[in-house]
């Protein structure tokens, strides 16, 4: 039996704290999504069967509003998905459009990565970063593939968008997050 | 065959490969290619790191402060029979 008057005080912080990592540290955007889940929650109080424990559900419904939030953003209509195309200014930014091989500008450095560089704060702090200075559709389609490990298959169904534009928004935030982190530190 | 790719196709196949199975003639073809493209190869162990960071740097800090008590009031008053 749901017990939504204890919701708050039992996960409300770790609610917030799980969708504040997913909204790079936003902290409205993020009571914001845990609004939303204890409303949908309150609205689907009798689907609840009890077959899983009331704190899964929670983060079930939790995890379904943040790929909302993200599809919102990657509906930001800052470029059109339909303009997608390997040949677009970014990949040639990064490759030699006579050849497609990596402009000398661009070469990929060695990286100086110790055991346990994913742990270090500040290399987290690096990638927040970067990945806000990426396009919405690319932070977008690059959190939901990586982050909330969705399939290809499932994110062109959330986007409605086929998947060679998939595969090209992909490719670019990986080459421009590569990038930002060899700029701010790992190289 | 052995078909000569690009560094920007061997880095779009590098994406596509840890996702799903090439086709034969893709796998060959960037093989072939990293073999011989050291740049390729780096970008290779790079992109599989910038994902694991960013899965990390997303998961939730224990540490880090929870709901403010204005924003606790305000999910209050949505939650029949919750503390205010």
């Amino acid at each position: 039996m749901p017990t939504p008057h204890l919701w708050l005080d039992t996960y409300g912080d770790e609610l917030y704290r799980f969708a504040l990592g997913r909204v790079g540290g936003d902290e409205v955007q993020a009571e914001e999504l845990v609004q939303e889940t204890f409303l949908s929650a309150l609205s689907a109080l009798d689907t609840f069967r009890g077959e899983a424990s009331e704190r899964t559900w929670l983060f079930v419904i939790l995890r379904r509003k943040i790929i909302d939030f993200y599809r919102r953003r990657a509906r930001h209509p800052e470029v059109s998905l339909d303009a997608v195309t390997p040949a677009g200014p970014v990949e040639a930014a990064f490759f030699r459009p006579e050849n497609g091989h990596w402009r000398p500008e661009q070469y990929p450095a060695a990286w100086q990565t110790a055991d346990g560089a994913l742990e270090q704060q500040e290399l987290q702090a690096t990638i927040r970063g970067c990945q806000q200075k990426l396009p919405p559709q690319h932070a977008a389609v690059f959190a939901m593939r990586f982050v909330e490990e969705l399939t290809a298959e499932e994110i062109c169904q959330e986007l409605a968008i086929t998947p060679s534009n998939y595969w090209v928004i992909v490719h670019r935030a990986k080459l421009q997050l590569r990038r930002c982190l060899e700029k701010h530190g790992l190289s | 065959m052995l078909r000569l790719i690009t560094c920007q196709h061997a880095t779009m196949l590098l994406e596509q490969r840890a996702d799903m199975p090439l086709a034969a003639a893709d796998r060959r073809s960037l093989w072939l290619h990293l073999r011989f493209c050291p740049l390729c190869q780096r970008y290779a162990t790079q992109t599989v790191l910038v994902a694991g960071l960013a899965r990390v740097a997303a998961a939730p800090r224990h540490t880090a402060p929870g709901l403010s008590v204005a924003a606790r009031r305000r999910l209050a008053a949505i939650l029949p029979g919750a503390e205010k």
